[in-house]
């Protein structure tokens, strides 16, 4: 402990028990357990020496961000150290010419967009809790968002990495530079889960802004004819930045949160198309044209900035808002291929029926990435139980859809137990060989990913909403 | 086994210069693990071929026993027009595969050269992309899924039928651009965009390096959106910039009105928009340097340090025969090629452009050269910084060094 301490400072060093029970879960609180320490290094140099000295002393490693991860992917291991990156804050240095940027792990993804605005450039991945997630954390998970639909997840704007291995040694991954010789371990790196090491630096490719960006919100009688939508603009060429669906329920939800203006129907989609303003007017007009064809029942278009965020902020506050409508639910996260959303909706209702829960969808359309929400009552005999059945039921329809478990929330130890509905033992093998290669005595983040007999059965997680999420300074999905 | 053809070694049997005994051409995904499981028993050396218009990447390996061409896997397994997802054995070519596409109003965001015989697998492989990698990636980025046939002749899946999945570690971005020494490519899983309805090329001459990095950022300030822009360097040391811009008519052309009035895009004459067949023309021209000659190798480096690039690379192309120049204008990615008239100065020439590339952050690789050069000079330069841990990957997927030996970065 006194090491610890003497390496990072007394303050930057929490054991006491009760100031651990903040770092005991991240946001899939059902999952806990106890960290020996936390360590909150500010520099690199720290982190090499916290990590060389952890190894010596034999304990396990998870590096955490913001801790607003939803698969338990920084759930600590029982006494392990859990090396808390959020002060490591820094921005590098930006390359507007070049379109690069290096920060430190624990900077605030949406922080980086703020600083580039002023410029005209952006980050493009936007988790929808980007107001508080850490970039760091979004290579562990490869993290998603609305856009990526268009613009990619964060592997394609992840350019480099600095990396602390278990034994203290210091690796550059990739950098400024494209297709560095050798093997692409920054590609195997960004979504590793925080299994390989502790990220120090990232170096990102950033965006000049589009533009401009239409928004346009139609309503449908159901998610069927929504689903029809987004197959005839997909299928004209359009690549719309997003396209998000709602189905009643989840409209339901909304609208008690964020009053009227949300309309009472069976299915909405919230589109952005971005681009130059030629090719714009063209995608924009064109896709209201495929809603109308698909049987939408009405248009919107946002008549300024602040009525387009209200939309945004309506569909990304879509899974607190459950908790209006249901004490309890499961947040779900599976991925099908983008034709089969209205088999796989009717699906997903035929199994809520058979497991008498109420089931909401609020997903990207675009790209096929459902976020089922199983809500219940825990109050009710059985019912949390028959919840975490059908959640799992989702998981396995997803799968045997041709898609997969999981589309931006990771594996983390949360769905470990679903890898082999997806993956052949041989498939894990070989993953292992991947992680092997960066951490041959499993010292970062022990027990995630991989399904273990410990791990098998698991139950799926319940969602409680991040403290932030309440308070409502981010959203989700 | 019936499977399994194995042909009497051909000429073509061999790996930059280096011959093998045996010939195999599998024609399905079990033949190859089949194939690749009697080899492991047997600790056969095996080279991969796929449609062989990229074997000059890499060093000669250090012994064949065996090459396994792929070209016989040419199946397409699956094909979703509507998700626009391909699933397509190694072997087929690009060119089939954007014939395919096509039909379907899509295509592959990969416009790499040789799509005739290149095949899906060897891109993958080689990390390839053309100059459209500005809007759509590289194929490591359009690569949703791979099917791999390890050393041991076991079959493994990374990745996804989908565009959007976090399952697990990212396989197949490992895979992309090994070079086959981790195991056999056998089936990739591909992401396919809508075919644009217009493309318009324009084309700028008489620019200094300077300028091909102004008129790069004033397009970026304008906000266009350009598919490719490549600088060509021409007779009298000046660029000949090339900006195609491709989506729905209305935007092209009204994208195409903006780019017009850009007064970085002036150059001497500039901008002209060519008409299809120019244009046509212009961008087979512009492959000229990443197909033609017997030396060619590539410079990564900044978008912005184009000047830097060509003062590295001025001994060098004035040591070429007909030495030329293409530069990759957003993306930092030059090509040089040539014929070494005089090997010894070519030699000089390319360690001092590497050492001044690798100072600067970059690097300089080989895609071809004379077995003269090759003597003389690593095809990838100096090992990077996390060369352990590629050893150690190699190890694990091929303990016995039996794929590709001694093709890849540092001897792996």
């Amino acid at each position: 402990m006194a090491r610890f301490q003497n390496i990072v400072g007394t303050e930057n060093c929490i054991f006491e028990a009760d100031q651990l029970v903040a770092y005991e879960c991240d946001a899939l609180p059902h999952l806990r357990a106890r960290p020996g320490l936390v360590v909150l290094p500010k520099s690199r140099e720290e982190v090499v020496q916290v990590v060389k000295l952890a190894y010596s002393a034999g304990l396990p490693i998870v590096p955490r961000g913001s801790g607003t991860g939803l698969s338990g992917g920084a759930l600590p291991v029982e006494g392990c150290l859990l090396l808390g990156l959020s002060r490591m804050r820094r921005i590098i240095d930006i390359d507007l010419d070049n379109q690069r940027m290096r920060v430190e792990p624990g900077v605030v993804n949406l922080d980086i967009s703020k600083r580039l605005a002023p410029h005209g450039y952006y980050y493009a991945p936007d988790p929808s809790s980007a107001q508080i997630c850490s970039i760091g954390g979004n290579v562990a998970e490869n993290s998603g968002g609305a856009h990526c639909l268009k613009y990619g997840f964060t592997t394609h704007h992840v350019l480099g990495a600095e990396l602390v291995l278990a034994d203290g040694s210091v690796v550059t991954l990739g950098g400024a530079v494209l297709d560095a010789p050798g093997y692409d371990l920054r590609g195997a790196l960004v979504g590793s889960e925080g299994t390989l090491g502790v990220v120090t630096e990232v170096t990102l490719r950033i965006c000049r802004f589009p533009e401009t960006t239409r928004t346009l919100l139609a309503t449908f009688p159901s998610t069927t004819e929504a689903g029809n939508a987004v197959s005839l603009i997909i299928a004209s060429g359009i690549l719309p930045a997003a396209i998000e669906m709602m189905d009643k329920m989840a409209i339901d939800a909304v609208r008690n949160v964020m009053g009227g203006a949300w309309p009472e129907v069976g299915a909405v989609l919230l589109m952005d198309v971005d681009g130059t303003q030629g090719e714009v007017e063209h995608t924009a007009e064109r896709a209201s044209e495929l809603c109308l064809q698909a049987g939408a029942l009405e248009l919107r278009r946002p008549k300024d900035a602040a009525e387009r965020d209200a939309m945004w902020r309506g569909r990304k506050s879509a899974f607190t808002a459950m908790g209006r409508l249901s004490p309890n639910y499961i947040v779900q996260d599976g991925v099908i291929p983008r034709s089969q959303i209205a088999r796989v909706l009717s699906e997903i209702a035929r199994l809520a029926e058979h497991w008498g829960v109420r089931v909401a969808n609020v997903f990207h359309a675009g790209d096929g990435n459902l976020h089922p929400l199983v809500l219940y009552d825990a109050s009710v005999p059985e019912e949390a139980e028959r919840a975490e059945r059908c959640s799992g039921e989702i998981v396995r329809l997803c799968v045997s859809s041709g898609g997969s478990i999981t589309g931006e929330h990771g594996v983390g130890l949360d769905k470990a137990a679903y890898m082999g509905e997806m993956f052949s033992e041989t498939d894990l093998e070989t993953m292992n060989w991947l992680r092997c290669s960066f951490d041959p005595e499993t010292r970062f983040n022990p027990g995630k990913v991989f399904p273990t007999p410990r791990l098998c059965g698991d139950r799926p997680g319940r969602y409680v909403p991040h403290s932030t999420e309440v308070s409502g300074q981010i959203g989700r999905g | 086994m019936t499977a399994i053809s194995s042909s009497p070694p051909s000429a073509r049997a061999s790996i930059l210069g280096v011959p093998a005994a045996e010939a195999y051409e599998p024609s399905s995904v079990s033949a190859c693990a089949e194939l690749f499981a009697r080899a492991a028993e047997r600790k056969l050396r095996l080279g991969i071929i796929g449609g062989g218009s990229a074997l000059g990447v890499g060093n000669p390996p250090t012994g064949l026993d065996a090459v396994v061409f792929t070209r016989k896997l040419e199946r397409v397994v699956e094909y979703a027009p509507e998700d626009q997802v391909i699933v397509v054995e190694a072997g087929l070519t690009l060119g089939r595969l954007q014939a395919l596409a096509r039909q379907n109003g899509q295509w592959l965001g990969v416009d790499a050269p040789h799509a005739g015989t290149a095949t899906l697998g060897g891109l993958v492989a080689i990390g390839g992309f053309g100059p459209r990698r500005a809007r759509y990636g590289a194929i490591r980025d359009l690569l949703l899924g791979v099917t791999l046939v390890r050393a041991d002749g076991a079959v493994a899946r990374g990745g996804g039928k989908v565009v959007k999945n976090v399952a697990g570690f990212d396989l197949p971005k490992v895979v992309a651009g090994s070079l086959g020494s981790l195991g056999l490519i056998a089936e990739v899983t591909l992401r396919l965009h809508p075919l644009p309805e217009l493309s318009a090329t324009f084309r700028t001459p008489g620019l200094e390096p300077r300028g091909v990095v102004q008129a790069m950022l004033a397009l970026r300030r304008a906000q266009l959106e350009p598919s490719s822009v490549v600088a060509l360097l021409a007779d009298g040391g000046r660029f000949e910039l090339g900006v195609r811009l491709e989506g729905f008519r209305q935007g092209v052309e009204r994208d195409g009105a903006r780019l017009a009035e850009l007064a970085e895009l002036r150059g001497e004459s500039g901008p002209e928009r060519l008409a299809e067949e120019a244009a046509a023309s212009f961008w087979q021209r512009s492959d000229g340097p990443r197909t033609n000659c017997s030396l060619r190798v590539r410079v990564n480096a900044l978008p912005t340090q184009l000047p830097e690039v060509q003062r590295w690379i001025e001994p060098l192309l004035a040591a070429l025969e007909g030495g030329r120049f293409l530069w990759y204008a957003t993306l930092g990615i030059g090509f040089i090629a040539g014929d070494p008239g005089a090997p010894p100065q070519v030699v000089a020439a390319l360690n001092s452009a590497r050492s001044a590339a690798a100072a600067a952050g970059g690097a300089l690789v080989v895609d071809a050269a004379p077995s003269v050069v090759r003597a003389e000079f690593d095809a990838w330069g100096p090992k990077p910084s996390a060369f352990a841990i590629m050893r150690e990957l190699k190890q694990r997927f091929d303990p016995e060094g039996r794929l590709n030996p001694g093709r890849y970065v540092g001897g792996l």
